[in-house]
């Protein structure tokens, strides 16, 4: 018990600094480097060309990065609660997909409306959502039947947006950046953009932790308990898909990082969600940063999305996953 | 004893599928107070039964009555307040500890955002003294063997502080050993506590020993309820089991000797 709690204590204090260093070396990869005492100086005493620079190029997609990768992980965590299966990635079942053709349509084709276009891009999750759930569902949701319509239904939503990029012959790069999801032009606004949805996504699964971990209990145990199944399964699986459809508006569809996270962090603090889903925000922010980071990195004057990044490691990691599934639960 | 104190059901009816009735007009009273045991063949519906009785289903038609008020008029916590269920079968995390576990039976006392207080604390001490998991408090629950971890769900609903324990064939998956224990833990629960038990159970000589009333479910229907020992008998196991049987007194107790067909007793 104790030593859990350390264990816990450490994984948090470990991943901070991690995040810590990230920034830092995401501030310096790029055209332009500098040092921590002359970023610190330019940021808060003094006016430095190079530091301002930075700041309003480079740390808009720093902070969208780390943002939506946090986000992305409690939405991530939330999903595998309801569905009581650690394959359910709103990124990879057709959520975040569905958010991001809704997003990216609105941005088209109804510029005037932009402003509503995290209230589309919820629509559009919830379409996904809902496709999912009631494909998949067939008295319970097995985890290969869940992943397999996901995938479909994710492949139509891609498909679609895709094929109104062509159509339009990319000239659309608002939209197309979401179709993308491409964070390198991000700016100030879509900090406070996701930075709204950040904390309002905290403070729900704040009050939603404990309602996570009774989730993991079967139905007739649930309902034994007083507690109503049904409303609390509805009210969880909302605040996922707002999380997911507010990624999806200023980032776009991520597969993988909804699933890669809540993994990882389930190995490193345990089930409890209470602990769960601040550590996978956590988490959550320091792997997408460093795939951002590595994208920017690696190919140098060219850039790899982070989005592929995240393809990339995430598929050997889905295969892992579908090894192991059914274990995860401890069931 | 007052007809509306209580569990009883009345005409109670329920299909899991349109058409295909698993009850088919139930009526019976649980005397608080007293172990009954629910038996019956398989697919009387028996885990049926106690599952509305629990609330976890709705009934088609009929009524299920908590001192004389319908079960459906009443919220899910303050009918998990009054009345406990161990499931056969559970879930949870295996890294969950026994504590945290019986804590979740705090539940319908606290709602899901207040913390716990000293009450809620002092009832899950109570629940894991009185089912002997003290001593696991901390450890988590894959840790532990079949007939500790159904001792830790049966704290779990203790911990409820109901006045009402259902008990859904808890022994099934347990060796004889474990199988004692629980049912000499329950027994005690309902001396000490003076709770209400109805325990779906397959062992008719387990029920001879740790039961007090009986109901007997054939075909969606009672066939037959009361005090054990008079309505055990013979005929009435031959008719709800098709097994031929002996009923013999040893020690002053009832036992039951069933007759393989065709063959010597057994």
């Amino acid at each position: 018990m104790r030593r859990n709690g350390a264990r816990t204590a450490l994984a948090f204090t470990l991943t901070a600094a991690a995040l810590l260093a990230a920034f830092f070396a995401a501030v310096n990869t790029g055209g332009l480097s500098t040092t921590v005492p002359q970023l610190l100086r330019g940021l808060f005493v003094a006016y430095d060309e190079t530091v301002a620079i930075i700041l309003q190029l480079r740390f808009p997609r720093i902070l969208v990065a780390m943002l939506g990768g946090g986000i992305m992980a409690l939405s991530g965590v939330c999903m595998q609660a309801v569905m009581r299966n650690p394959l359910a990635d709103p990124g990879l079942i057709g959520v975040t997909s569905g958010a991001a053709f809704a997003a990216a349509m609105v941005t088209a084709l109804l510029p005037a409306l932009a402003r509503f276009t995290p209230l589309f891009s919820f629509a559009g999750g919830m379409v996904g959502f809902a496709l999912v759930y009631l494909l998949a569902w067939n008295k319970q949701l097995s985890p290969v039947r869940l992943i397999l319509t996901g995938i479909a239904v994710d492949a139509f939503f891609t498909g679609l947006y895709q094929a109104f990029d062509a159509f339009t012959g990319s000239t659309y790069t608002g939209a197309a950046s979401v179709i993308n999801a491409n964070i390198s032009l991000k700016t100030w606004d879509d900090v406070s953009v996701l930075l709204v949805y950040a904390v309002a996504a905290l403070a729900l699964c704040w009050l939603a932790a404990q309602r996570c971990n009774l989730l993991a209990f079967s139905d007739k145990t649930i309902l034994s308990l007083g507690v109503n199944l049904h409303r609390t399964r509805l009210l969880i699986s909302l605040l996922s898909v707002l999380m997911a459809s507010g990624f999806a508006a200023v980032i776009g569809s991520v597969s993988f990082l909804g699933l890669i996270v809540p993994h990882m962090a389930r190995l490193l603090v345990g089930s409890d969600h209470r602990k769960l889903l601040p550590y996978a925000a956590l988490l959550g922010a320091l792997v997408f940063l460093l795939a951002d980071t590595l994208g920017r990195a690696i190919a140098y004057p060219y850039e790899i999305s982070a989005a592929i990044i995240m393809a990339i490691l995430g598929g050997p990691m889905l295969v892992i996953l579908l090894k192991r599934s059914g274990t995860v639960y401890g069931r | 004893m007052d007809d509306r104190n209580g569990l009883a059901v009345t005409d109670l009816c329920y299909a899991y599928e349109r058409g295909k009735l698993v009850l088919r007009g139930v009526s019976a009273r649980f005397a608080p107070g007293r172990i009954t045991a629910l038996i019956g063949a398989n697919g009387c519906g028996k885990s049926t039964l106690l599952n509305l009785l629990a609330g976890i289903l709705k009934p088609d038609s009929g009524q299920v009555l908590l001192d004389g008020r319908e079960l459906g008029t009443m919220k899910r916590p303050a009918i998990a307040r009054r009345i406990a269920v161990v499931h056969q079968s559970n879930a949870a995390p295996g890294d969950l500890t026994v504590e945290k576990l019986v804590c979740a039976g705090r539940t319908p006392h606290r709602g899901l955002l207040r913390p716990l207080d000293e009450g809620d604390e002092a009832a899950v001490r109570q629940a894991m003294a009185d089912t002997d998991t003290v001593q696991f408090a901390h450890r988590p629950i894959s840790a532990l063997s079949g007939g500790q971890l159904q001792r830790v769900w049966l704290a779990m609903a203790l911990a409820q502080q109901a006045d009402i324990l259902l008990l859904d064939e808890v022994t099934t998956y347990l060796d004889i050993h474990y199988q004692l224990e629980m049912l000499h833990l329950i027994a005690e629960l309902n001396r000490k506590k003076r709770m209400t038990i109805l325990m779906v159970l397959h062992d008719i000589n387990q029920a001879f020993a740790y039961c007090d009333e009986v109901v007997i479910l054939k075909d969606g229907v009672v066939m037959a309820q009361g005090e054990i020992g008079r309505v055990v008998q013979a005929p009435v196991l031959s008719q709800a089991f098709g097994v031929a049987s002996e009923i013999i007194t040893v020690a002053g107790r009832k036992h039951c000797l069933f007759r393989r067909q065709g063959g010597d007793y057994g």
